[in-house]
């Protein structure tokens, strides 16, 4: 878990260059604080002995109002750099948040499995909070702490050189045990961190699954297992916190040793008569100032231990490399894509084989309908086709180039997925349908509208585009949401559709409805349309059946169709049987 | 404050775990004010000018005696609190979550799942903060008290002027917390937006990224972030300027002191000493003005944090700390209770009246709904997109909350149907049904002790045991966060057979079969059929379902627009043949 300095710098470097101005007004205000800090002790003992010698009483007035004014300014100053800090690090980290989000938006599915977003938000908003302090306090604080260390050590061998020696030894026994200690929970606190991220997926997955839980009588079962998550929680958090608290009592235990000595030290040399009394409240007073930035250099540490948890688990995120790579690059030809299997193989994961040497070609403009039964690997065409992963081994051809020739911005620039599960943002209608892209004119998103029938739908909308959808899309009905992911999917003009189920939850009014439309906007695409049912492949000029993996049967529509020992044939036989039964 | 009540009513559920906090640090607090007085004579040994003679050494290793005892305490105080804690927060965690399972299933939150999970992780620590600070504060005034008296007894007329400041600070504070108060809810909002989108859009990342969207999404996020950014800042800056007012006290107290003693102490009657003890009680003292400043700012802040969580559970502050056991300190967790079933639970006749539900955003929904459904039979509710087939079960589940209507289950009337309309009476299969991080098996059972065949006849009636047998762990498979880790069909299917193991006499099915294809479908009611008495009420408009119905309901934006059998609808009812022709054409297409 031990993190080189080497990372700190290069993170702190990435995200701090960019705002040098406003961290040297930060390290100008801390410095200024540090001054005021170390001048008051020193006021303060001129007016103890001045009063003890027989200082006029005008005199010691006027140190009074000057210990006044220095104190004051000096806290104000500090709060200054406090703010900017705070600034400072909340532009760091959103830098940081940014890049996160960006990065976890480009790995594919195989980490998108493993991670609830919930835990995604513990990761990217949890984690970096914790940086925050990071950012803003870290170097400033560990910097402007040590300076005030020394400045206070110096004045302390002006008053005599054994106290400043002793002290010095004192300081530096300080930081070894601090320094030695600090480490002792970074890998505790690390799980509970852990727990903690699994335990908000936890809670967020219960949330979106009330309708399920209360449905099956299963909030007793969800309780329960939030007593046992809550169990296992406190049983690390105990056993962290028992590391952390002996980490900070042994801290101050070192303080008390250090103030002993201070205090015994004083008293020896005031009864020695090398110091006056007054010079004894003052290297009491400095001991004390020590503690300050010993304890604000811990905390800084201390800081930095959660940080570095978290920056291993931030940096563990980002070396998290997608399985699915970018391409070279090439241009894919214009117009409709054909599109190509060449004897593919594909395995998630857990290794069962999902594909099993599939190879079919269809020519550009053509659409095929894409048949099987659940888990016969339908499914993974569509996500091979869209590379959100790649075969094991075979090739997939778009256009008559390898799909892992182009980008994949290049890929999916052309390649449009509508998928059965609709996926709606607490955002604007305009924002749900060009994704938060700026520069798509409304005018075109209005004749997308228009063509999917959805006009009458958004006049229904009380502000038009700018209506703001409810999160998960709760007003909407299914069958509109559908439409929307249509639309999403017409916006982005693709040469080559992967329609998955796309009509699944379409009654057949609706349904019928959008025919026209996906006929109209279907012209001039390849289509690949994956469907359980049949009444959504009539359009298809090829047919592909696949079965656990294999292709059981491919042709052209027609010609299956009346084949009667076909497989297509018989599935049409079971589709009328269902309509005569 | 209802804060402070809040706080109240955590300290007294567990009334150990605050008292081992709170009087662990109570020492900590209290043996700095005993280390002053050592300090003093230590000074006052020194110069001269103490009555009694005490030994210089015997006063530096008393000092140092209790200076460690202090540390002590502290790290039993910070065990003390961390454990107190997170039992609390846990506590609030559990009733939050309890009543949010309480409420409508389909309407249980009206927010975000991403901007909830703020609210369990967010305001429940700021609560939990809150009990910390009091404890504090609690503890801050006695030593404060202490040293007051003890100041007192040295000099009166300069303890009251260093009181002054203190007094002078509090009302500014005061003054200054409406904006906190204000910046607080702005800063809070700002932070569930971000969690909320960032949460949202990891749940469609295959839509973002087939539409090659992520830099255009992340440039969404990053603007809310910013925004959050500002509203942090001016949070913030409202509760830095407090704080410099606050350590200002103490600093401007020890100005005072040094203006006023300059007289006393060049007559010698102040001694150093005196000082020393002053200063050192003012610094403590200026902790207590701070954390009272704090803790008033903070409770102000709880008070929010109070709001937002009785709003997520629709409940009140009272809810949130409902007393009931929370065993997760090593007790044992109770098993989860089997379900009973008593003979007023077996289905004779179910009989709605006048069921209306209107959604809140769209002013759409279902208006005075009739259904008669008798045992054994099947009953499908059918019409277009939009037309309120869900909303009528829903609304019929109690998991949408009616806005009128009668239910009545045998004759009995139904209150409250998200009480009664649950297993063992009914039990229900949602259009997008949802799975939990954990194995098949146990989304299955949901905690319920069934019987091996029980499960086992479950899977067979969902079609699932050949997906079952194909997968190496079987039963034991973990599906993943939603149930990702399986097909869309399995979900459904693991659904239908989580609804199947609940044995319960009206089995609702909401667009079972938009997920599976012909032949699993068609294996699916048959083997449902093979159930004599199995009742049925069915959202759907596929033939298949349509042809099995003894009773279909025709919905039309959200009334119903006719009923009767099929042949009977099919003659006199134009939205239902629209319904029905429009998939027989594409079937004779097909052919």
């Amino acid at each position: 878990m031990k993190i080189p300095l080497r990372r700190y710098w290069n993170l702190l470097y990435k995200y701090l260059r960019p705002q040098a101005g406003k961290v040297l007004l930060l390290a100008v205000l801390m410095l200024g604080a540090l001054a005021m800090q170390l001048a008051t002790p020193q006021i303060v003992r001129l007016f103890l002995d001045g009063a003890r010698e027989g200082l006029p009483l005008a005199e010691l007035t006027r140190l009074a109002l000057i210990f006044l004014v220095v104190v004051i300014s000096g806290r104000l100053v500090n709060s200054l750099g406090r703010y900017a800090g705070e600034d400072v690090g909340w532009t760091a980290t959103n830098a940081l948040r940014t890049d996160l989000v960006k990065h976890c938006l480009r790995l594919d599915m195989s980490f998108h499995k493993q991670h609830a977003p919930g835990e995604l938000i513990e990761r990217i908003d949890g984690d970096v909070n914790l940086l925050s302090n990071f950012f803003s306090q870290f170097v400033i604080g560990i910097v402007s702490n040590f300076l005030l260390l020394v400045g206070v050590l110096v004045m302390l061998y002006r008053e005599d050189w054994r106290i400043g020696l002793a002290l010095t030894f004192f300081s530096v026994v300080a930081l070894l045990v601090l320094n030695f200690t600090r480490r002792l929970a970074v890998t505790h606190l690390a799980k509970v961190r852990e727990t903690s991220g699994k335990f908000y997926g936890f809670i967020g997955e219960h949330l979106a699954g009330t309708e399920d839980i209360r449905a099956s009588g299963g909030a007793a079962y969800v309780i329960r297992r939030l007593y046992m998550f809550l169990h296992d929680w406190l049983k690390q958090q105990i056993s962290a916190y028992k590391r952390h608290a002996l980490m900070r009592s042994s801290a101050f235990f070192v303080f008390v040793l250090g103030n002993s000595l201070a205090l015994g030290l004083g008293a020896w040399l005031f009864l020695q008569g090398k110091i006056t009394l007054g010079t004894v409240y003052l290297i009491l007073h400095y001991t004390e100032l020590l503690s300050d930035p010993i304890q604000e250099i811990r905390n800084q540490l201390q800081d930095l231990q959660r940080a570095t948890a978290s920056i291993a688990r931030v940096e563990s995120l980002f070396e998290t490399v997608p399985l699915v790579q970018d391409g070279p690059g090439t241009e894919l030809p214009a117009g409709p894509l054909g599109l190509a299997f060449e004897d593919v193989h594909f395995a998630y994961e857990d290794g069962e084989l999902v594909l099993n040497g599939v190879s079919f070609e269809l020519q550009p403009g053509q659409v095929m309908g894409l048949l099987g039964r659940t888990g016969s690997g339908k499914t993974t065409i569509g996500r091979l086709i869209a590379r959100f992963h790649d075969p094991g081994s075979g090739t997939v051809v778009l256009g008559g180039k390898r799909a892992t020739e182009a980008t994949l911005a290049q890929l999916r620039h052309r390649v449009g997925v509508v998928t059965q599960d609709v996926q709606l943002f607490h955002a604007s209608v305009r924002d749900n349908l060009t994704f938060f892209r700026k520069g798509v004119s409304d005018e075109r998103i209005l004749a997308v509208l228009e063509e999917l029938g959805l006009s009458k739908w958004l006049l229904s909308m009380p502000q038009g585009l700018d209506t703001v959808l409810s999160s998960g899309g709760g007003s909407l009905s299914a069958g509109e949401a559908q439409l929307l992911a249509l639309a999403r999917c017409f916006l982005a003009d693709p040469s080559l559709i992967v329609l998955d189920e796309a009509s699944s939850r379409l009654d057949p009014a609706t349904e019928q409805l959008i025919e026209l439309a996906l006929d109209k906007l279907l012209k001039g695409r390849t289509a690949v349309v994956i469907a359980h049912r049949l009444e959504t492949v009539n359009r298809a000029d090829r047919i592909v059946i696949l079965d656990k993996g294999r292709v059981l049967e491919q042709g052209d529509r027609a010609t299956l169709a009346i084949d009667t020992n076909s497989r297509f044939h018989q599935l049409l036989q079971t589709g009328i049987k269902e309509v005569l039964a | 404050m209802k804060s402070l009540k809040l706080i109240w009513r955590m300290i007294s559920y567990r009334p150990g775990l605050y008292l081992a906090n709170q009087l662990a640090w109570l020492a900590a607090y209290l043996l700095p004010i005993a280390v002053g007085l050592v300090t003093r004579a230590l000074f006052d040994t020194l110069s001269g000018s103490a009555q009694a003679g005490y030994n210089v050494w015997t006063l530096v290793a008393l000092f140092a005696a209790l200076s460690t005892s202090r540390v002590i305490m502290i790290y039993a105080g910070i065990l003390a609190h961390v454990k107190q804690e997170f039992v609390m927060g846990g506590f609030l965690q559990r009733n939050l979550l309890n009543g949010i399972l309480r409420r409508p299933g389909a309407r249980a939150i009206s927010v975000s799942p991403g901007e909830a999970i703020s609210v369990f992780r967010d305001d429940v620590g700021q609560v939990r903060e809150g009990l910390s600070w009091m404890v504090d504060v609690i503890n801050s005034v006695t030593r404060s008290i202490t040293s007051i008296v003890i100041m007192a007894m040295i000099s009166p007329r300069l303890t009251l002027f260093v009181l002054l400041p203190l007094i002078l600070i509090t009302t500014l504070i005061n003054r200054a917390s409406e904006a906190i108060q204000k910046y607080r809810v702005a800063s809070r909002a700002a932070t569930s937006q971000v969690t909320d989108v960032v949460g949202e859009v990891f749940g469609a990342v295959q839509a973002v990224q087939v539409a090659v969207a992520e830099d255009a999404v992340a440039a969404h996020i990053h603007a809310l972030n910013e925004n959050r950014r500002q509203t942090v800042l001016k949070d913030r800056s409202v509760n830095l300027i407090l704080e410099a007012l606050m350590s200002n006290a103490a600093s401007i107290g020890t100005g005072l002191v040094l203006l006023l003693v300059g007289q006393s102490m060049r007559g010698g009657t102040f001694s150093v000493g005196d000082f020393a003890l002053f200063v050192g009680y003012l610094d403590q003292f200026s902790h207590f003005t701070r954390d009272l400043g704090f803790f008033m700012a903070h409770m102000k802040q709880t008070d929010v944090s109070v709001e937002r969580m009785a709003n997520l559970m629709h409940g009140t502050a009272e809810d949130l700390v409902e007393s009931n056991p929370l065993p997760i300190m090593g007790e044992e967790i109770p098993a989860v209770p089997a379900v009973t079933r008593s003979e007023a639970d077996r289905l004779q006749t179910l009989e709605v009246k006048g069921l209306s539900y209107m959604h809140p955003e769209t002013g759409r929904g279902i208006e005075s709904v009739d259904l008669l459904i008798n045992r054994g039979s099947f009953t499908v509710i059918t019409g277009r997109v939009g037309s309120g087939k869900t909303t009528v079960l829903r609304s019929l589940l109690g998991l949408l909350p009616r806005d009128k209507g009668e239910i009545r289950w045998n004759r009995q009337l139904v209150e409250d149907p998200a009480e009664l309309m649950t297993p063992p009476r009914t039990a229900y299969t949602g259009q997008v049904p949802v799975l939990f991080s954990d194995s098949i098996q146990d989304n299955i059972r949901m905690g319920q002790p069934l019987p091996k065949e029980v499960v086992a006849k479950s899977v067979y009636q969902a079609v699932l045991e050949p997906d079952i047998q194909g997968m190496e762990q079987g039963l034991e498979t973990l599906v993943g966060p939603r149930g990702v880790k399986l097909s869309g069909g399995q979900v459904q299917r693991v659904s239908a057979a989580r609804m199947f193991a609940r044995q319960a006499d009206l089995l609702v099915f909401d667009d079972l079969s938009s997920a599976l294809d012909v032949e699993t479908e068609s294996l699916l009611w048959e083997r449902v059929f093979a159930e004599t008495d199995a009742t049925c009420l069915v959202a759907s408009h596929r033939q298949a379902a349509l042809m099995r119905a003894d009773h279909i309901i025709v919905l039309k934006d959200g009334k119903v627009e006719d009923e009767g059998t099929l042949d009977e609808l099919l003659q006199r009812s134009n939205e239902m043949q629209q319904i029905w022709s429009s998939q027989a054409a594409k079937q004779v297409v097909n052919s």
